[in-house]
């Protein structure tokens, strides 16, 4: 099939310059050094003789024989008491949270001979639906960071826990304590630093979030008096509006949000309805790139949006309108408002609007549409709120210039980061100078801890025991998968954040009591499926989750005290130690909770929001010839994970960088102001001058397609300054000092931006644009939209692939086949990827890298197209221009391509996962000279590490680039020291031990997670049954948060992924080559009004069109 | 009256006499090697039969002046806890005695008779001050290897020849000064200073058959002690599959004893076999399991038992754990197959019903482990070739049974092997 459509992977393959033109002829993107290896001047002047040659060659076979004949000695060493649950060569998997203060999900911890290797998604959880995300996915590797602090510090020097309690106990007499945390959705945790307050009543607790959504509680509170941040429905949601919100990928609860948002968009031709996604940001989100309709808005206009659509709504809806700034210089937006507010009214009360805009006036009137809609209760729930994302910003500046002032004796920093995350117009950094005693609780130094007079390092999660309330309603464990890795003797070890504050309340208990006792007087008690707290407990500890059916959340308070004032546990711990099951105990402290009156019902009014003044607040940004917006990427998030390599070197959805950070800015601004468009094919960028409110920084510039012009976007979470996080030095610079306080939040637009040439240039390392797919892009997207795709039959959208035959007349392309089938006659492993649900949000890359011990290179290599991702997701812009429109407007064919390759500003985007499509007849296999590639029987591609001799024929051969060969011995290589973490013998422990670490010089791709398909395999034999469908997962579809993979056995005639192969949608790539892939693709449907197909009479031309490529692939064959 | 005996009559009679007696303790010896039978079996786990040791139960040396006398033994070991139901008073006694340990129940399991000969066993001498007295051959021909004592040879002989050369050198320089002094006083010109190399390459030219013989020593014991090196480090008998690999293991543990006498099933050590990839290696509470009670074995007494309470920090005199005693043992792993290579113990053991003697030889007669089989890509892929599938009865194997029957259908001497449900496949085992 032919598309009418063009894509394009870069900006260099946009404006075909003669450069990419020479490149795209060529398989690989660097030449390969023949010449300079072969006749170097250096060669000839050197005095090697043949004979010193032939000398060398004899020595070294001599040394390789005699190395050979060393077998080493090899040691095997039992437990002395081996744990119970413990069988070496058995996985373990445990239920616990991932919550690092930022993201929140519900997570099952695969553990092997009891260290965690893997995090998998928890089908449980009502919250995150056993989705994961990329940073979620990643956190593991964080266990094994090396930068982690082994014991506590004073004054920067490594003291002992008793010396630094008793420098604490010291400080936290008389005085203002403050305790700043980002936001705590532990009920537990909470009850701690009650108990602390209890103890020293001048203590304050501030929440504060590096990245704020503040504007949502106020403006809650200002809607509907409650200070909370909202739940959404994207599931029930007709309509979408989203302004400036990335709920796809970082916004709130991404992983929640992406499973309902597919939910609404997996069609089928018995259901052939979607939602509809209107959205106006300024950079290029992923939620933008899976929008319908996207419109580029400036930072500073966001605001006016907002009013504007207000507006609309309100006229339609009878409601009054507001005064306020409605300018939008972008005129498609102003259009789309209307068009967007017309499909709001038409879908009231099943659609949503969503803003990521922090700020108070932009939320008020986002909460006013969603009222004026009548949304609320079905899309958009204040009843049952996040309890995510409770930072105070104004009283964050509040403590800052308490702080400023000496008023501040003791500031105890727990999972925030201040120093490194405050905006730098609030002049944290001096004011915590000026603090005597500062605590802080961070596992690594960084940039907080470094400056603390008392570091406390924090157990990581997987070390630790808490719980989550994340809902209302909704109640999460965490448990420890791994004692505690840095501990006594060998160290003097981390302690857990909570048992830190227990001691010095005074508290003799220890957490797990302590929550315990919470879980036994606050939440055991709201649901009624239990009727005793052991087996409750025991329960909630398999699952991970728990939901109470009774609304009342937990009361924050010190616990309970008897007569001699030890804590009332409800004498939890003995009863779960002794698991005195058949004696039911009734918890001492639930009779008062009872009578507890719920606090939300206290406080119940419905305040008369003033729409206007929120207006006034919305449009108060003043923009100037450039806004800048700093943003979250997939990959980082806040910073908390920065030193993670995984996610240092994840390519980045949009522009597929990695290892850096950069300015985004309009291809037509940066054309206008004569920087580097980036054009060549190494992409080397300008660097440029960007001075913000005073601050000037030298950062590199890459020119972004689809970046609203007049708008610079700069990501966050690079830029740290700690010298032990070796990772993270140095990449990149620190956004967050960008931040803009306004209206009393923290908000991520500022308005005062200039941007200047400077000198030099900057080399990126992107890994998508070099490779180039030989300009077959057409055979690999099928898109249609939904009109088309319910009007029209398959064959117009969908067409069987035909190719000419000898003598005339076409056949379809499955009768042609050079080679024989081959009957898979017990299994025949299938895959097949929904386009309509794939969003890119990368969880699938990461969790096959921590699966399949898929190697960290570093930027120079990735550079150098040394990528080692066995799953990527390719990434395709698309432009406006059709043959349709061609014919129209009488262009000629010539002009036509070139104006295809030339997106609108505003370019469509599809993302593909990319892996190996496991062909049956697979052209790899055939020019492997030592067979080291072989089909097997239940038709997967497999790689034979240890037979490759490393020819690469097979890369140069597969059609779809997803080969990838292993340069250097990454494990050992001093080179690849400071990221790859099978470099240290903490990082080592991550890796999974079903599957081989490969070694340099051989070639290497996705098995299809054989591992587990083997696994999966033995756990039916040994069970003496079929497999069922469903049972074994691969590590992408595992972690997919939206279920765009499906995996199973095609020879099962009732499996899911037999259903899906049989929907008109399924599709395989570069079918006309004859390769048979195993993996199957099902076509996007966009829910557009342009037409994406061609029209009747143009169809001959594409046919045209496709006989060339046939002509081009036959000659490939021949 | 004086009664003759005639010789004949008194030698039968003798033969008769000795005989009955040569029987009769025949008998004796013969119950009491039963009871100790029985006893090894399931009694030795939690009691030492001949010493005060407390074990899990305690020892039961003087065992019978405590207890009633008649039958109370008896009804106590078939089964006790009718017996403490019964209130019987001793019983009853010594139950809260122990801390309320329940002892097994071995009715169905010992007879009168079983209980008879563990009595007479334990009536009998002390086995293991028999084999202290005999020395090792009682312990079936196990080679005792005498620990090394005092300086190892080698160092010894690099000492002398340190200390020669010091000596050499010493007396060269006193040699040539007092040549010198003594030139000086005749008024000779001195010595000129002749090199400690120059004169030893003077000496080997004038000696050169001497150097040559020492040149040949030289060069075999260099070869000698790089072949012992290589055997050290696992270069054996099959240069190529390590077949006959048996290196020295730091307990002198014997399989034969274990599973070959005592007749201990693999799987009671070796437990994840039909359950995970490694077979395993038993960690030592394992060994406790057994060896809290046997403290002294019959070949090196409490020397190598002992490494196993090194490792624990068990005290057998008080039997109680220091809890701070953190030593693993280090084993030595006989069996190594490449990183590369992925087996699985219990896919063979639970689904091919493989034996272990299969791959792993006669255990039972290995005093020390040894690999048996060559664990080549080639040897796997033989028996994969051979190997029939278990197919019936595993409903898993349902449909690829169905087709390969199809398949396969007319042909004679068909076996539906290993190869045939893709045993041979690069990706079966490399991943």
């Amino acid at each position: 099939m032919s598309m009418s459509k063009k894509y394009w992977k870069g900006l260099p393959e946009l404006h075909n310059s003669p450069e990419f033109q020479e490149k795209a002829k060529n398989e690989f993107a660097q030449p390969l050094p023949m010449d300079e290896f072969l006749s170097s001047d250096e060669a000839e002047q050197s005095g090697t003789s043949r004979r010193d040659f032939l000398k060398v060659m004899g020595f070294s076979t001599a040394a390789v024989a005699l190395a050979a004949c060393e077998t080493p000695v090899t040691k095997a060493i039992p437990y002395v008491f081996k744990p119970e649950e413990v069988t070496p060569g058995v996985a373990n998997f445990y239920a616990t949270t991932f919550y690092d203060g930022h993201d929140y999900s519900s997570v099952l911890v695969k553990t092997r001979e009891s260290r965690p290797i893997k995090i998998e998604g928890n089908d449980l959880s009502k919250v995150t639906h056993g989705g994961t995300t990329a940073r979620v996915q990643a956190s593991v590797l964080g266990l094994y960071d090396g930068a982690r602090l082994r014991g506590p510090m004073l004054k920067g020097i490594d003291a002992s826990w008793k010396n630094v309690d008793d420098a604490v106990a010291a400080s936290l007499v008389g005085g203002n304590i403050r305790i700043l945390t980002s936001t705590i959705i532990s009920p537990s945790t909470k009850a701690v630093i009650a108990e602390f307050k209890s103890k020293y009543p001048s203590t304050e607790h501030i929440t504060y979030d590096a990245i704020s959504y503040n504007a949502l509680t106020l403006a809650n509170k200002n809607v509907w008096g409650k200070s909370v941040v909202s739940s959404y429905d994207f599931s029930k949601a007709k309509t979408i509006v989203g302004l400036a919100c990335d709920f796809l990928g970082n916004w709130l609860n991404p992983t929640e949000f992406a499973k309902q948002y597919v939910l609404t968009r997996k069609v089928s031709k018995e259901k052939p309805e979607m939602s509809k996604h209107y959205h106006f940001e300024s950079n290029l989100s992923l939620t933008g790139a899976n929008a319908d309709e996207r419109y580029m808005v400036k930072g500073s206009e966001l605001g006016n949006v907002a009013v504007a659509l207000f507006n609309e709504v309100a006229g339609a809806t009878g409601n009054a309108k507001v005064g306020g700034n409605e300018k939008i210089s972008n005129a498609e937006a102003v259009k789309a408002i209307k068009k967007a507010a017309d499909a709001l009214i038409k879908n009231k009360g099943q659609s949503i609007v969503v803003s990521g805009v922090n700020d108070e006036g932009v939320q008020t009137l986002v909460n006013g549409i969603n009222k004026m809609l009548n949304n609320y209760g079905k899309t958009v729930d204040v009843e049952n709120h996040f309890n995510l994302k409770q930072g105070d910003d104004k009283k964050f500046a509040e403590l800052i210039s308490e702080m400023a002032a000496g008023k501040v004796n003791v500031l105890m920093t727990y999972a925030c980061n201040p120093i490194y995350t405050a905006p730098a117009s609030l002049k944290f950094v001096e004011a915590y100078k000026k603090v005597a005693t500062k605590v802080s609780f961070a596992n690594v130094l960084d940039e907080t801890a470094q400056m603390a007079d008392v570091v406390c390092p924090d157990h990581h999660w997987l070390e630790s025991w808490n719980d989550a309330n994340p809902k209302r309603g909704h109640y999460s464990l965490q448990q420890p998968t791994i004692n505690p890795i840095f501990s006594s003797p060998r160290h003097e070890g981390t302690r857990q954040f909570q048992d830190s504050m227990l001691k010095w309340s005074g508290q003799k208990t220890d957490y797990l009591s302590f929550l315990q006792g919470v879980w036994n007087n606050g939440i055991f008690p709201n649901q009624g499926k239990f009727s005793d707290f052991p087996s409750f407990w025991a329960n909630a500890l398999h699952d991970g989750v728990v939901k109470t059916y009774i609304h009342k959340d937990v009361v924050v308070m010190p616990m309970a005290k008897d007569s001699l004032g030890k804590p009332v546990l409800a004498g939890v711990a003995t009863m779960i130690n002794e698991l005195v099951g058949d004696s039911i105990i009734k918890p001492v402290a639930q009779e008062k909770a009872k009578d507890k009156k719920e606090p939300f019902e206290a406080v119940e009014f419905h305040p008369t929001p003033d729409f206007n003044k929120a207006a006034t607040m919305a449009t108060a940004i003043k923009g100037g010839a450039f806004d800048l917006i700093v943003y979250e990427k997939i990959g980082l998030g806040n910073g908390n994970n920065s030193n993670n390599p995984w996610l240092m070197e994840l390519p980045d959805p949009i522009s597929k960088v990695t290892w850096d950070n950069y300015i985004t800015m309009s291809p037509i601004d940066v054309k206008a102001m004569g920087l580097s468009e980036m054009l060549r094919q190494d992409i080397i960028g300008s660097l440029v001058d960007l001075t913000v409110n005073g601050i000037k920084i030298t950062v590199p510039l890459f020119p972004q397609p689809g970046q609203a012009p007049g708008t610079i976007g700069l990501a966050l979470g690079y830029g740290r300054n700690a010298e032990t996080m070796k990772v993270a030095h140095n990449v990149g610079v620190n956004a967050f000092q960008f931040l803009n306080f306004i209206n009393d939040t923290i908000q991520t637009v500022s308005g005062n931006v200039t941007v200047t040439k400077s000198e030099g240039t900057h080399k990126f390392a992107a890994t998508q644009i070099q490779h180039t797919i030989m300009g077959r892009e057409e055979y690999l997207l099928r898109e249609v939209s939904l009109s088309e795709y319910t009007a029209l039959d398959k064959s117009a959208w969908n067409p069987e692939t035909e190719l000419p035959v000898h003598g005339g007349g076409k056949k379809n392309v499955k009768e042609i086949d050079l080679w024989d089938d081959h009957p898979r006659l017990n299994h025949k492993w299938g895959m097949t990827i929904d386009m309509n649900s794939c969003i890119g949000c990368a969880a699938c890359v990461v969790a096959c890298t921590s699966e399949n011990n898929v190697t960290v290179v570093g930027k120079e290599e990735v550079a150098k197209s040394r990528d080692m991702f066995w799953l990527r997701i390719d990434r395709y812009y698309s432009s406006d221009m059709s043959k349709e429109k061609a014919s129209e407007e009488n262009v000629g064919t010539k002009e036509m391509y070139i104006e295809m390759e030339n997106p609108s500003a505003n370019p469509k985007v599809t993302f593909q996962p990319m892996m190996c499509q496991h062909c049956n007849h697979a052209p790899c296999e055939t020019v492997c000279p030592v067979l080291a590639t072989t089909h097997s029987g239940e038709g997967l591609n497999q790689m034979t590490y240890n037979r490759c001799i490393g020819t690469r024929y097979c890369a140069n051969n597969c059609p779809f680039k997803v080969r990838r060969f292993n340069w250097f011995n990454y494990t050992e290589n001093k080179d690849f020291a400071d990221f790859n973490p099978s470099q240290l013998e903490l990082g080592k422990m991550v890796l999974n031990p079903d599957v081989t670490v490969r070694c340099r010089g051989v070639m290497e791709k996705c098995s299809m997670c054989t591992q587990r398909l083997q696994a999966g395999k033995l756990v039916a034999k040994k069970a003496g049954m079929p497999i069922v469908d469903g049972a074994i997962k691969t590590a992408c579809q595992q972690a997919c948060p939206t279920n765009a993979i499906m995996f199973g056995d095609v020879n099962d005639t009732e499996s899911e992924v037999v259903k899906w192969r049989k929907d008109e949608r399924n599709y395989l790539l570069l079918e006309d080559v004859g390769v048979k892939p195993t993996v199957s693709y099902m076509v996007k449907v966009r829910n557009q009004e342009e037409k994406i197909l061609p029209k009747d009479e143009l169809i001959g031309a594409n046919k045209h069109e496709g006989k060339k490529e046939e002509t081009h692939t036959e000659k490939k064959h021949s | 009256m004086k009664t003759n005996i005639s010789p004949t009559t008194l030698k039968a009679l003798l033969t008769l006499v000795f005989t009955v007696f040569i029987f009769s303790s025949n008998l004796k010896a013969q119950t009491a090697d039963e009871g100790a039978k029985i006893f090894k079996l399931n009694c030795a786990v939690c009691h030492a039969s001949h010493t005060d040791q407390m074990g899990t139960g305690p020892g039961l040396k003087g065992l019978f002046e405590r207890i009633p006398k008649g039958d109370w033994i008896t009804k106590w070991i078939i089964n006790n806890e009718k017996l403490i139901k019964s209130g019987d008073l001793y019983a009853n006694q010594i139950y809260t005695k122990y801390n309320k340990t329940a002892m097994t129940v071995f009715e169905g399991q010992i007879d009168e008779k079983g209980v008879a000969s563990i009595v007479a066993y334990l009536k009998g001498p002390d086995p293991a001050s028999k084999v202290v007295a005999q020395g090792p051959v009682a312990g079936g021909g196990v080679e005792v290897v005498e620990p090394k004592g005092g300086i190892e040879p080698l160092y010894l002989i690099l000492g002398i020849i340190v200390i020669l050369a010091i000596l050499i050198g010493a007396f060269r320089s006193v040699r040539t000064s007092m040549q010198n002094s003594a030139n000086r006083s005749e008024g000779k010109a001195e010595i000129s200073e002749v090199t400690f190399f120059q004169e030893i390459k003077g000496w080997m030219r004038g000696h050169r058959r001497l150097v040559g013989v020492f040149t040949i020593i030289i060069a075999f014991g260099g070869m000698k002690s790089c072949w012992d090196a290589c055997y050290n480090i696992g270069v054996y008998y099959d240069w190529k599959t390590q077949k006959g690999y048996k290196p020295e293991q730091p307990v002198k543990f014997s399989h034969k004893l274990h599973a070959g006498e005592n007749e201990i099933a693999c799987q009671y050590c070796h437990s994840y076999v039909e359950k995970s990839r490694h077979a395993g290696i038993p960690s030592v509470n394992i060994c406790m399991n057994c060896h809290k009670g046997i403290q002294k074995g019959p070949q090196y007494g409490e020397k190598e038992i002992g490494k196993i309470y090194a490792a624990n920090g068990f005290d057998p005199k008080t039997g109680q754990y220091d809890p701070s005693v953190d030593n693993p043992l280090k084993w030595i792993k006989v069996h190594n197959l490449p990183d590369h290579v992925y087996f699985n113990h219990s896919q063979h053991v639970v689904i091919g019903k493989i034996e272990c003697t299969e791959c792993h030889g006669n255990v039972k007669e290995m005093t020390v482990a040894e690999q048996k089989a060559p664990l080549t890509m080639k040897w796997c892929i033989e028996c994969h070739r051979k190997t029939e599938v278990i197919m019936e009865g595993n409903a898993y194997y349902d449909r690829i049974h169905k087709a390969l029957k199809e398949k396969y259908a007319g042909q004679y001497d068909v076996k539906l092997t290993v190869e045939k449900i893709g045993g041979l496949e690069c990706g079966k085992c490399h991943y």
